[in-house]
């Protein structure tokens, strides 16, 4: 359906909608999500960076609460005056409430063992002596406290040595006589590492000497290796930086991008370290990203519709208008769809091609008009070119006719004349004959019967001399006014009838008046007259009627009618040809000069006719005025 | 007895004279023959006829011319014109203005030609 189809205009429409709508929205979108992703990505390494330093505390204590315990119990009164018994006793009360402490040993001030307690030791265990080592040797220098000698307890799990001066407060100023030692588990941290940062998640943490030494992580299957270590790259980055703390984000040379913070740990100079994937770190702007993509793509599916809503909306009455045009070009001025006239520019155009429709309905309307005036006229002109044509085409017909007949006349006068030579000669000769024969008495009777028969014959050579040389006569035709019955009375009065023929005359009433050639009409009634006795011969004959009346006004009419065979139709079309017979002797001129002579009286002649009934000839001439 | 009327046949057809002259013999005529206008001239200067029958068209000149040539020698000559064709009024009118007395048409009732010669030069005769 056209209705349906959207133009081109709808989705420029669209496009500019879309790109003016749509464009600054991706690009805040976008700038929006860009900023978020730096802030998130400040805010993921602060929480990082505070959970480092959170960490790095809780390492702090977790070692300082021991040194403690060793330092509460070192400075116990009673001490130093304990029996060893007791002491032993006391150590492994120690034992039982903290769990972590896997050893405790008393040095006595040359730094020998003289106690040992632990939990995995046997009845007498070996007594080691550190006098040249740090355990001893800095817990009694100015420090006081010894914390370090980090071991892999059984190979496996890492344990750091506490040691703490035993001091003599019993004869005024303190006096140190020994040293009290304690290796202590780090596995308790590991524990908690995990437990923060589980091995399900992508952060891994991790604590470690600068020696690169593994103290703690949050993965079990890193710490419990004989030779656990921090990868040499991490290491390298965390042990060269300046500062206690930091953080941000770090690339490994195999290409992964890491967001690492640490946090040095008070006192101990271990670090703690905490990494996850960047992407891990980006993962919520990327989830922001892709719902901002989503609702993006939603406004663009929305704005979509809506535009193609809107576009097909203000399209509609240009579509309509470009529909109405189209019509109005096919030229149907009718049933024009319905175009809206809105209150705006586009209903300003409609209501201008309303009224440029109407005025065009109109001016074709005039044209159309024209156009039928024009068919008329031209139409009347090729009827007025027919109608000369058709004149003209008569008046030559009637000019070569007249050529022809004028030629015919030429040569029947020539070949008259020439016959008339020769009949004169024989006529004269057969009257010497007949003259002499009758002076010489009575002639022969069979003699006198052929000449007779040559007499006869003569007159009739000489009749249809005459009757081609009437009719190809040219002569001026001289008028006058005569009464038509007593005209036409007279000319039977004179004509002589065998008996065999009875005369009807029907006379008008009124004697019509007309201007006729009377030589020529006379020709013209006799051949009828003398046709009509032809066909009536004796001794049957028959009879003649000759009528006149007027059969309409301004008209005349002479009937001449017999009783004879009558014509067959088909011979009634050429009966007034010039030399159409159907007699054995005639020149077929007869009814062609009866139909001249009317004609050049401006008349017509009819012929009625019944087979075994007889025929009536019609001369109709206009009545003299 | 009186000498018979001399009558002049002019016409270029010798069948036609002779023909003619033989039949107006028998009624008493002494006919007289040309076959040409100059030669019926001189004939009729020569013969002096009452009557001259001629034919209208003949080869060296027109009837007419010898009418009106004939006319002019004598009031009283009988000058009867032959013709095979018909005439229309105007040749006919200018035919009698030349001096013709009467028209016949080829073939000739003869019986009537004689009858109308014998009027008119017995009209002649009693004008004297």
């Amino acid at each position: 359906m056209a209705s349906k189809r959207r133009g081109k205009l709808a989705y420029k429409i669209l496009f500019w909608f879309l790109l003016i709508s749509l464009g600054p929205m991706v690009f805040v979108g976008f700038q929006l999500v860009s900023i978020s992703q730096q802030s998130l990505r400040k805010e993921t390494l602060a929480m990082q960076e505070s959970l480092t330093v959170g960490f790095a505390d809780t390492v702090q204590k977790y070692v300082t609460t021991f040194r403690n315990v060793l330092t509460e119990t070192s400075g116990l009164e009673d001490f130093v005056t304990m029996s060893p018994v007791k002491q032993q006793q006391y150590l492994n009360r120690i034992l039982q409430i903290h769990l972590a402490v896997l050893e405790i040993s008393v040095l006595n001030d040359k730094g020998v063992e003289a106690l040992r307690v632990g939990r995995f030791l046997g009845p007498n265990p070996e007594m080691r002596d550190f006098s040249r080592e740090d355990v001893f040797q800095t817990a009694v220098g100015v420090k006081g406290q010894y914390i370090g000698r980090l071991e892999r307890f059984q190979g496996l799990y890492p344990t750091v040595t506490v040691s703490v001066p035993i001091l003599d407060g019993r004869a005024g100023a303190a006096r140190i006589v020994g040293v009290l030692a304690a290796r202590i588990s780090l596995n308790p941290l590991s524990t908690m590492l995990a437990m923060e940062f589980p091995a399900t998640g992508k952060s891994q943490a991790a604590v470690v000497a600068p020696d690169g030494f593994l103290i703690a992580h949050s993965d079990p299957k890193e710490i419990y290796k004989p030779d656990a270590r921090l990868s040499e790259d991490v290491l390298k980055v965390v042990t060269t930086q300046s500062s206690e703390r930091g953080g941000g984000e770090m690339a490994l040379p195999d290409g992964r991008r890491l967001l690492a913070a640490f946090a040095e740990t008070r006192d101990l100079g271990w670090i703690v370290y905490v990494q996850q994937p960047i992407e891990a770190a980006n993962q919520s702007a990327e989830e922001m990203r892709s719902q901002i993509v989503t609702v993006l793509v939603g406004v663009v599916l929305v704005t979509v519709l809506l535009s193609l809503w809107v576009a097909g909306h203000i399209t509609q009455p240009i579509r309509m208008l470009k529909e109405a045009a189209d019509r109005l070009g096919r030229g149907q001025f009718e049933d024009l769809p319905d175009v809206v006239t809105t209150n705006d520019e586009i209903g300003d155009l409609a209501q201008t091609f309303l009224g440029m429709s109407e005025s065009l309905k109109e001016k074709t309307g005039e044209l159309i008009h024209a156009k039928q005036e024009l068919e008329k006229f031209t139409k009347f002109l090729e009827k007025r070119v027919d109608a000369r044509t058709r004149e003209l085409k008569a008046a030559q017909d009637e000019l070569i006719k007249k050529e022809r007949l004028a030629a015919i006349g030429q040569m029947a006068s020539v070949v008259g004349h020439e016959i008339r030579n020769p009949l004169a000669v024989i006529n004269n000769s057969i009257y010497f004959i007949k003259t002499k024969l009758a002076t010489a008495g009575e002639p022969d009777p069979k003699i006198a019967k052929h000449i007779k028969i040559i007499e006869s014959e003569i007159q009739q050579a000489n009749g249809i001399i005459n009757e081609i040389l009437t009719y190809s006569r040219q002569r001026e035709l001289k008028c006058e006014r005569v009464q038509l019955n007593a005209w036409l009375e007279e000319l039977l009065s004179v004509y002589p009838l065998a008996p065999h023929i009875q005369l009807e005359k029907i006379l008008a009433r009124v004697d019509v008046p007309v201007d006729i050639d009377t030589t020529e009409m006379q020709q013209a009634v006799r051949n009828l007259i003398g046709n009509a006795v032809e066909v009536m011969p004796a001794p049957k004959g028959g009879k003649l009627t000759v009528r006149t009346y007027m059969p309409e006004p301004g008209w005349a009419a002479i009937d001449v009618g017999d009783s004879g065979a009558g014509i067959p139709q088909d011979v009634l079309d050429k009966i007034f040809a010039p030399f159409f017979t159907t007699k054995a002797r005639g020149t077929g001129l007869g009814l062609a000069v009866v139909r001249k002579v009317v004609d050049r009286h401006k008349g017509r002649v009819d012929v009625e006719s019944r087979v075994g009934a007889g025929t009536t000839f019609k001369l109709i001439l206009p009545a003299a005025v | 007895m009186t000498n018979p009327t001399k009558l002049l046949i002019i016409d270029d057809d010798a069948h036609l004279r002779e023909s003619l002259a033989e039949v107006l013999e028998l009624d008493g005529f002494e006919c007289h023959q040309a076959g040409a206008a100059k030669e019926g001239i001189s004939a009729a200067q020569k013969i002096e006829p009452e009557v001259v029958i001629m034919d209208i068209q003949l080869p060296d000149s027109s009837g007419f011319q010898i009418c009106q040539e004939l006319r002019k020698r004598s009031k009283t000559m009988i000058l009867i014109m032959m013709t095979g064709r018909f005439l229309s009024s105007e040749e006919k009118k200018q035919g009698f203005e030349l001096g013709a007395d009467e028209y016949i048409t080829k073939p000739f009732d003869l019986a009537e030609l004689s009858a109308r010669i014998k009027q008119l030069l017995s009209r002649n005769a009693s004008r004297g």
